[in-house]
């Protein structure tokens, strides 16, 4: 248990700073691809910022349970271990979100698919923590 | 006997008039328009007075903005409160002088806009547009603010939408002396 926590935490940290730095720095240079965020099905009047920012630790914890549960199915180098573990969550949690999504909110497939490489890479970053902090 | 009694003229509101609406957010900027208005309505002008008294509304239709682009569209309405206060009333109190040229007049109205009340002097343009037809172009900046609206974030505040609008109206209107 406290491994899970330990290694969720020192992810989350790590997710947090990669992520929203990520995005800021996406939305500072790249500011075509966020025009389609001006819809009304996006909040925005602040009141769930602090659960948008949550989000980096939500799933470093669920994914830190993940890996320590499954990590012996996880085979080989450290780099490995990582890049599986994140297809292996893309595929099975990521990728039927993203097509539900997709299906029932008035969302673009670039969008969508933006979503699906962001957690993707989400997912691989925490893998190699995992892999090394909790192997 | 000298009757001070002001001259009365009265201005009939066409339907092609037209409430255009420019801001921007920190990755783009957005223009939208109500592009029609389904009147017609009068203004009366008191012209013997300093400054020229007005009365009379242009009332629009928030629910007909058009942003060009489906979401920013949806994005403003929500954000104008369209579904409580559909419309947007501009209220004409006075201009400081009849328009006898193409001159620049200053002029004072005030606009409610999702429940909200507030006086402004708006810069007016008036073009002769044919026989007794005339086009007022109103130009001011307003706030997000001023109507009580804090200006919508997005992404947990990555995205920002300023709080200035520049807001131009256009009425085509008849005069009747």
């Amino acid at each position: 248990m406290k491994k899970i926590i330990f290694s969720g935490l020192i992810a989350g940290a790590v997710l947090f700073v990669l992520s929203y730095g990520g995005l800021y720095l996406a939305v500072k240079f790249f500011p075509g691809l966020f025009t389609s965020y001006n819809n009304p099905i996006f909040n925005s009047d602040g009141s769930r910022d602090m659960l948008f920012y949550m989000h980096a630790f939500i799933i470093s914890f669920a994914l830190s349970w993940f890996w320590d549960r499954f990590k012996s199915m996880f085979k080989g180098a450290m780099l490995l271990r990582g890049l599986e573990f994140g297809f292996v969550y893309s595929i099975v949690a990521l990728l039927p979100v993203m097509w539900i999504t997709f299906s029932s909110l008035d969302v673009t497939v670039a969008t969508v698919a933006s979503w699906f490489v962001y957690g993707l890479l989400q997912a691989i970053i925490a893998g190699l923590i995992f892999a090394k902090i909790n192997p | 006997m000298v009757s001070n009694k002001p001259v009365v003229a009265r201005w009939v509101i066409t339907r092609e008039c037209a409430l255009k609406v420019n801001g921007s957010t920190n990755i783009n900027q957005f223009a939208c328009i109500i592009p029609e208005y389904k009147g017609p309505d009068t203004l009366t002008l008191y012209k013997g007075t300093d400054p020229v008294k007005m009365s009379g509304s242009l009332a629009l239709d928030v629910t007909t903005f058009d942003c060009h682009n489906r979401g920013m569209t949806g994005e403003l309405r929500k954000v104008l409160k369209a579904k409580e206060f559909p419309n947007l009333i501009i209220r004409f109190i006075s201009i400081d002088k009849y328009p006898d040229h193409m001159e620049p007049v200053k002029g004072i109205v005030t606009i409610e806009l999702a429940g909200v009340s507030k006086r402004f002097e708006v810069d007016y343009k008036f073009i002769p547009d044919g026989p007794h037809m005339l086009t007022l172009v109103g130009t001011k900046q307003v706030n997000f603010s001023d109507f009580n609206i804090t200006p919508p974030t997005k992404l947990g505040g990555i995205i920002k939408t300023k709080n200035e609008l520049n807001v131009e109206f256009d009425l085509k209107v008849k005069v009747l002396e």
